[in-house]
C-alpha cells in the first residue's frame, strides 16, 4: 500500500468499520478462556502420541507469536482498523498456545521441562515476514488463516476418533478464531480489490506463488511433524486447493484465468528485471 | 491419440522446467505430481502454463484430484475432444 492510502480518510474509515464488526463479534459470541473453558478432565491419556505430536505441531508453530505480532503490527501500523485487528489478533492467538501448552502439561504427555526446553529451542530461531508489503502480507494472512482453520477443523475429528474430547474442543474453538480471522483478511482483501484490482490481482499470484505456512523452516522436525498431521487429520495434498485456495477466490471473486493472467504478467516482468540485472 | 498424449507428456516436461526452474529426469505419465517437489499451487501454476498455451479450459473442480501426470494428460485430452466435438458440430 502506498503511503498516499494512509491520507485516504474514506478508506481509513471503512477499515475502521470492518474492524469495529470483527471486534464486536469476537465479543459478543467468541470469547473464550483457555483456563476455564477447555475441558481437561477429559483429556484421554492414552491417545496414540500421534495425536499428542499433532497438538505439540499446532503449539509450536503458534509460539512464534513474538516474531508474528513484531513483523505483523509494524507491517500494517499506518492503517488504524488494520493495526488495531493486529493486536486482537495476537491476544486470540496467544489463547491457542496457552491450551495447547495446558494439554500437553495436564495430559503428563510432555513434562514442564520438555516444554520449556522445546520453547528455547524454538526461540532461537526466528520466524521473517514471506512478504514485504501490508497487501501482500494481508493476502497471505487469508490463506494461511484459512489453511490454519481446515487443519483445525480435520484434527478436530481426528481428535474426536481418539476419544479425546479436551483436545477436540481446543481444536474446535482455535478453528472458529481462524476462520474469523480469515474473514477479516479477506474483506479487506476485497477493499484493496476495489481500489486497484490490477495491483492486487498481481499481490495475490505473487503470494500464491511464494506461499509456504509459517512454520516450514523454524520448526524442528517439521517435514516429519507434517506427515504425522497428514496421516491423523486424513489431509491430503487436493485439500490445500479444495478447501482453502479456491474458496478464499471464490469469497474475494477473483477467478483462476484472472490469476493466471497476473502470474503470467508477473513471471514477464520478473524474467525482465533478471536480464537488466545481468545487462547490468 | 497415443502420440497426442506423447505430446502433452512432453509440454507437461517442458511447462514443469519452465515453472520450477529445475530440470527434471525424464517424467512419466505414472509420476506423482508431489513427488517432484511441486505442490498443489506449482501444480496450478503449470496447469494455467499449459491452458494458455493449449488454449484450452480445465474446470477448477478437477484440479484438485490430479495427483499424477497422467491425470492431468487425460483431463487436457478430454477438453480437448469436447472443444473439437463442438468444433465439429
Amino acid at each position: 500500500m502506498a503511503s498516499a492510502d494512509v491520507r485516504d480518510t474514506a478508506r481509513q474509515a471503512r477499515l475502521y468499520d470492518m474492524y469495529k464488526t470483527f471486534f464486536d463479534k469476537a465479543e459478543q459470541d467468541r470469547r473464550w478462556n483457555p483456563l476455564r473453558d477447555v475441558p481437561y478432565e477429559k483429556i484421554n491419556k492414552e491417545a496414540p502420541e500421534s495425536l499428542v505430536v499433532v497438538a505439540e505441531t499446532f503449539c509450536c508453530v503458534e509460539s512464534f507469536l513474538p516474531d508474528y505480532v513484531a513483523s505483523g503490527i509494524n507491517v500494517v501500523r499506518p492503517f488504524f482498523g488494520q493495526a488495531w485487528f493486529a493486536a486482537n489478533w495476537a491476544y486470540e492467538e496467544s489463547k491457542h498456545s496457552v491450551a495447547l501448552m495446558e494439554y500437553l502439561l495436564r495430559s503428563g504427555r510432555r513434562s514442564p521441562e520438555q516444554m520449556f526446553d522445546l520453547q528455547a529451542t524454538l526461540m532461537e530461531t526466528k520466524w521473517e515476514m514471506p512478504f514485504a508489503t501490508a497487501r501482500q502480507m494481508t493476502i497471505y494472512g487469508c490463506f494461511q488463516e484459512m489453511a490454519t482453520f481446515v487443519i483445525y477443523v480435520k484434527q478436530e475429528i481426528g481428535a474426536k476418533a481418539c476419544g479425546d474430547e479436551c483436545l477436540a474442543t481446543i481444536f474446535r474453538l482455535n478453528a472458529r478464531d481462524e476462520i474469523a480471522h480469515c474473514r477479516f483478511y479477506e474483506d479487506v482483501v476485497k477493499v484493496l480489490l476495489e481500489e486497484d484490482r490490477e495491483g492486487t490481482l498481481l499481490d495475490i499470484a505473487h503470494v500464491a506463488r511464494h506461499f509456504q505456512m509459517p512454520g516450514v523452516g523454524i520448526v524442528p522436525d517439521y517435514e516429519e511433524r507434517i506427515k504425522v498431521m497428514r496421516e491423523e487429520g486424513k489431509v491430503d495434498r487436493s485439500v490445500f486447493l479444495q478447501k482453502v485456495f479456491f474458496p478464499v477466490l471464490k469469497y474475494l471473486d477473483v477467478t483462476r484465468q484472472e490469476l493466471q493472467d497476473a502470474t503470467f504478467k508477473e513471471r514477464a516482468a520478473s524474467s525482465e528485471e533478471r536480464r537488466t540485472r545481468a545487462a547490468e | 491419440m497415443a502420440s497426442r498424449r506423447a505430446e502433452l507428456l512432453s509440454i507437461f516436461q517442458k511447462t514443469a522446467t519452465e515453472i520450477t526452474e529445475r530440470e527434471f529426469p525424464v517424467i512419466a505419465e505414472s509420476t506423482v505430481i508431489s513427488e517432484l517437489g511441486i505442490d498443489s499451487l506449482g501444480m496450478l501454476e503449470i496447469v494455467g502454463s499449459m491452458e494458455r498455451e493449449l488454449k484450452v479450459q480445465l474446470p477448477d473442480e478437477a484440479l484438485a484430484g490430479i495427483q499424477t501426470v497422467k491425470d492431468l494428460l487425460e483431463l487436457v485430452e478430454k477438453k480437448e475432444a469436447l472443444a473439437a466435438g463442438a468444433g465439429a458440430a
